[in-house]
């Protein structure tokens, strides 16, 4: 035990917070794959505890106040039984014989060790321990997901503990292991927050924004978003964390992202717009699969804020998304409505999945635009008078609602059925145009006509 | 904090009333539940030997457990359906059963415990559910759970302990009179004579409800004891002492009132039997009541009526389509007359009753939701219903009804969202009251911008009101009436026409007014 926790004790006293991290992590490193086995077997389930105290105690380089010595033997006692435990799960996997409930067993072993992190951060372990816990907390998400997967595989499962509970409304059954962990995200990141120590080198408050992406990481996955509200809030209502930009961009871009979807499912689509931005600016080029998540809200958060679709570049570069907006997408481009409403109900299942349907729904409204602009081109020119030339003549501004509605009733029909639709939908859908900004003019009903502005009758689109 | 590792198998919580974990009974009418067919059972037998290895001290030798044939056959036993207790669901039989097995396997006692004497898991939970209910406080003590039948030895295992452990003879306490036996001809007296209260132990919603009763009913021992008296007086628990009757189970209430209507008076100690009316009763109540709204439309004596009718029903625990018809009545009238919160009280309720497949109609209250959520501008549970909802529920007509509306609202196509309004089913029109005038705002900020003026009729058509003189009076109400120009037509009839351009402004800020204040009562 003393070899096996020397490197805890040189990273301890250089402060090397990432170090002691990754001493802490459930993974060995590549460069040292046998690290974790080689801890485990520095000791045994007997001796493990006075071990861990010896070798912390009786050493030159260290000197631990007494609450900081518990601390670290709590946090390695239960590591190495945590570390028992993975390494039975990675023999098991690499047999290909997982058995009933070592997933389980994982996570409560990790959990024990995410516990002593609640007991012990907020007072007795140094500020740079922030490193170690929050990645601890990390991992806390990962074995409880496996471990639910595996308790629902079990089918049986937790019924026994679920019915008493209660009965009319159970609650959802497949997470009961993360919704324990997000108990322990919670304290932990209240943990963080709430640390007194102002000085930027030497606080906790680091922590706030990686627990607060793990938060809404869990609620997301618990279904329960509403509850991020309540993160969020308690974040805006601190006004002593370090300055934002000084804080890891991962965390940034990660906090970024989720603050920008959770916008979108409130429809505040200026503030998704710029947070989404803001995420998709500070995303490395080669995090794809996080270029992916960002885009998956931007696209449909631009459509409404800036009426505006990817560049089919950019789709090309993500296949997935391609494949899920991009009927829709060119439906909107060409102003193709009853393409997009098939489009729209196809994806459903997934838009709604993904939480962008009711946002995607407004996009009927650039389709329709689109349409209404074709009708408007499509009168071509009033004649030339005198003096003018084909380079300044004028659009036909003045177009019958029947032009309108005879576009609107050939594109809403599909596979040749009209579409119920009398005139007056019609002019309401024109109505709609005129209110959003989409279209500049106005109806007259006693002529059956609609006046567009001479400039910049479709705004945006050049004409 | 560094906790001991989960055991595989946990003592009850101790917070939960024991009589809780009844799973849902369908009707109270009902003899006692079907016998789960026998196929079902031996299904059961082969998840538990398949899945159900003892969890802790697992060993790769002991993988390939072959269970012992005694064990198989207990297993086969307490599925039978001759050994179905009334008021015991097969799902909580097969948890203890589990919970049986993994702690004898645990201890290796599999093979030295006399399994065809041991009690049933249905036995066990009886003998638990009345421990339980019976300690004076069950947020202090826990109740004895399998485990602590196992360490404390309480008189069920008396006569039954394994073998392994002696122990449990010398503690016990009154243990022959409780014995549960196997026989038949023997049954335990709960069994035989206490039909009734058994029969009528369902699981209710109202965790805290149920929670406060609990607590209520173990605080007040008094009456407790008479209403246990009342219970059990028939039961020939002769061996029992005094002190052991005080502890008979405080389940669920059985009415004896026989009157049709009663004032509604919100409980702070549990009812006396003489003042609850039992489901024959209500049943007549509702169909009385039913008859007064036809004829009389008083609400607040409706509302009062209907309240003292559910809680009857929560308190003596009666959750079948009967309760969903209870509330599903109450909500239409609540809606009729714009209570939200009693409305969004029997909602709440009704969601988690459709869920236990009693019936009732949960497309019209799905319907009733989204229409709710597009009164609140609820997005983000909007997006989850959206997500809820199954093909089948889409093709309900309130259902398909109500997210037509969703759908005209989210375009803007108030065209389309008044004749919606126009032709709602159900009550939905009532719901939709809730917040017509405001999209009727937000119609005319719309039509100001894209229309100088026009005509009434047109508006008066557009917004769905009945006649001209409504949308008058709508103009009026909203200080708007200027806009408002009267011209002759041929036939010397007043019309009007609408300068909506000048009101832009105004509606405007109307409806900017209308969707800032939206008041939310009790809302789900």
């Amino acid at each position: 035990m003393q070899t096996a926790l020397e490197p805890f004790r040189k990273a301890h006293a250089a402060r090397n917070a990432w170090g002691v991290a990754r001493l802490l992590s459930p993974i060995a490193s590549p460069d040292n794959p046998a690290r974790l086995y080689n801890f485990y077997r520095a000791t045994n389930e007997h001796l493990v505890e006075n071990d861990v105290r010896h070798s912390l105690r009786y050493n030159k380089s260290n000197k631990f106040s007494n609450n900081e010595f518990n601390a670290w033997t709590d946090i390695f006692v239960s590591y190495w039984r945590a570390v028992g435990h993975i390494l039975v799960v990675e023999e098991a996997q690499n047999r290909g014989r997982l058995e009933d409930r070592q997933l389980v067993d994982r996570y409560e072993a990790w959990r024990e060790l995410a516990n002593n992190f609640v007991k012990y951060f907020a007072q007795d372990l140094p500020s740079w321990a922030t490193v170690a816990m929050y990645t601890t907390a990390g991992h806390l998400r990962t074995f409880a997901i496996r471990a639910d997967q595996q308790l629902v595989a079990l089918g049986t499962s937790n019924a026994y503990t679920l019915s008493l509970q209660e009965n009319m409304v159970p609650t959802a059954p497949e997470n009961q292991k993360l919704e324990e962990a997000a108990r322990i995200f919670h304290s932990l990141f209240a943990a963080c927050l709430r640390d007194r120590n102002f000085d930027p080198d030497d606080t906790r408050k680091w922590g706030v924004y990686y627990m607060a992406n793990l938060q809404f990481k869990t609620f997301f996955r618990l279904r329960n978003i509403n509850l991020s509200k309540n993160i969020i809030r308690s974040i805006d209502a601190q006004s002593d964390l370090p300055p934002f930009d000084d804080y890891p961009k991962a965390h940034r871009v990660t906090y970024k992202y989720y603050l920008g979807v959770i916008a979108i499912f409130q429809e505040d689509y200026s503030t998704a717009d710029e947070c989404l931005t803001e995420a998709w600016d500070g995303c490395l080029l080669s995090a794809l699969k996080h270029q992916e998540l960002i885009l998956t809200y931007l696209i449909p958060c631009r459509l409404v804020t800036k009426h505006r679709v990817p560049s089919q570049d950019l789709l090309d570069s993500f296949p997935n998304l391609k494949h899920m907006y991009g009927p829709l997408l060119s439906c909107i481009k060409r102003g193709d409505i009853s393409g997009f409403d098939r489009a729209l109900t196809a994806g459903e299942a997934d838009f709604v999945r993904r939480k962008v349907y009711l946002t995607l729904e407004r996009g009927r409204d650039i389709a329709q635009r689109n349409l209404l602009r074709k009708v408007f081109l499509a009168a071509g020119f009033d004649d030339l008078k005198e003096g003018q030339t084909e380079a300044d003549r004028i659009r036909k501004t003045r177009i019958p609602l029947a032009h309108f509605a005879a576009a609107l009733k050939m594109n809403a029909g599909g596979e040749g059925r009209i579409q119920h639709l009398d005139d007056d939908e019609v002019e309401c859908m024109v109505a709609n145009m005129i209110y959003k900004g989409l279209m500049k003019g106005y109806i007259s009903r006693e002529h059956a006509m609609v006046v567009l502005n001479k400039k910049g009758a479709f705004p945006g689109t050049g004409v | 904090m560094s906790m001991p590792a989960m055991p595989g198998w946990q003592p009850i919580p101790p917070q939960s009333p024991a009589y809780n974990a009844v799973p849902a009974r369908t009707t109270l009418a009902r003899p006692p539940p079907p016998p789960p067919p026998v196929r079902a059972g031996r299904r059961r037998t082969v998840r538990i030997s398949r899945f159900d290895i003892p969890p802790q001290d697992q060993t790769p030798e002991k993988k390939p457990m072959v269970w012992p044939t005694p064990v198989r056959e207990y297993v086969g036993r307490a599925f039978e359906p001759r050994n179905a207790m009334p008021g015991i669901s097969t799902e909580a039989v097969q948890v203890k059963l589990k919970e049986i097995i993994n702690h004898f396997a645990e201890h290796k006692m599999l093979t030295e415990l006399n399994w065809a004497q041991h009690p049933l898991p249905q036995q066990i939970i009886a003998e638990e559910r009345k421990f339980a209910v019976a300690l004076p406080s069950p947020h202090v003590s826990a109740p004895p759970s399998f485990a602590s039948h196992m360490h404390a030895a309480p008189f069920s295992f008396a006569h039954s302990s394994p073998p392994a452990s002696p122990q449990p003879t010398r503690k016990r306490k009154s243990g022959e009179v409780l014995n549960p036996m196997l026989d038949e001809e023997n049954l335990p007296p709960w069994r035989k004579t206490n039909n009734v209260s058994l029969k009528d132990r369902m699981t209710f919603g109202h965790q805290d409800k149920k929670q406060k009763n609990s607590a209520l009913n173990s605080k007040s021992n008094a009456a407790d004891l008479e209403k246990r008296k009342q219970r059990f007086q028939s039961n020939n628990v002769d061996a029992r002492n005094d002190s052991e009757s005080d502890l008979m189970p405080a389940g669920p209430v059985v009415g004896t009132n026989m009157c049709l209507e009663k004032p509604y008076f919100r409980l702070t100690a549990p009812p006396k039997p003489d003042t609850v009316r039992p489901q024959h009763v209500l049943e007549k109540t509702l169909e009385m009541l039913g008859q007064k709204w036809k004829t009389e439309k008083k609400y607040t004596y409706m509302c009062n009526q209907f309240k003292s009718l559910r809680q009857d029903l929560t308190v003596q625990h009666i959750k079948n389509s009967f309760t969903v018809k209870v509330y599903e009545y109450h909500a239409r009238i609540a809606l009729e007359k714009g209570d939200l919160g009693e409305y969004n009280q029997c909602q709440t309720q009704l969601r988690a009753l459709y869920k236990s497949n009693l019936g009732g109609n949960p497309g019209e209250f799905v319907g009733y939701r989204i229409l709710y959520f597009v009164y609140t501008c609820n997005k983000v549970d909007m997006n989850d219903l959206l997500a809820e909802l199954t093909p089948a529920d889409k093709k309900e007509p309130a259902v398909k009804h109500a997210l037509a509306v969703r759908a005209a609202l989210a375009l803007g196509n108030y065209h389309k969202f008044f004749r919606l309004y126009l032709e709602a089913p159900n009550m939905g029109a009532y719901l939709m009251d809730m917040f017509i005038e405001r999209e009727r705002l937000n119609a005319l900020a719309n039509i100001s911008r894209a229309y100088n003026t026009v005509a009434l009729q047109f508006l008066s058509n557009e917004l769905g009101f009945d006649s001209n003189e409504h949308c008058v009076d709508f103009f009026a109400a909203h200080n708007a009436q200027t806009l408002l120009e009267p011209t002759m037509t041929g036939s010397n009839e007043v019309t009007y026409r609408v300068k909506v351009k000048e009101g832009a402004g105004l509606f405007d800020s109307l409806r900017a007014a209308a969707f800032g204040k939206i008041d939310i009562k009790g809302q789900i």
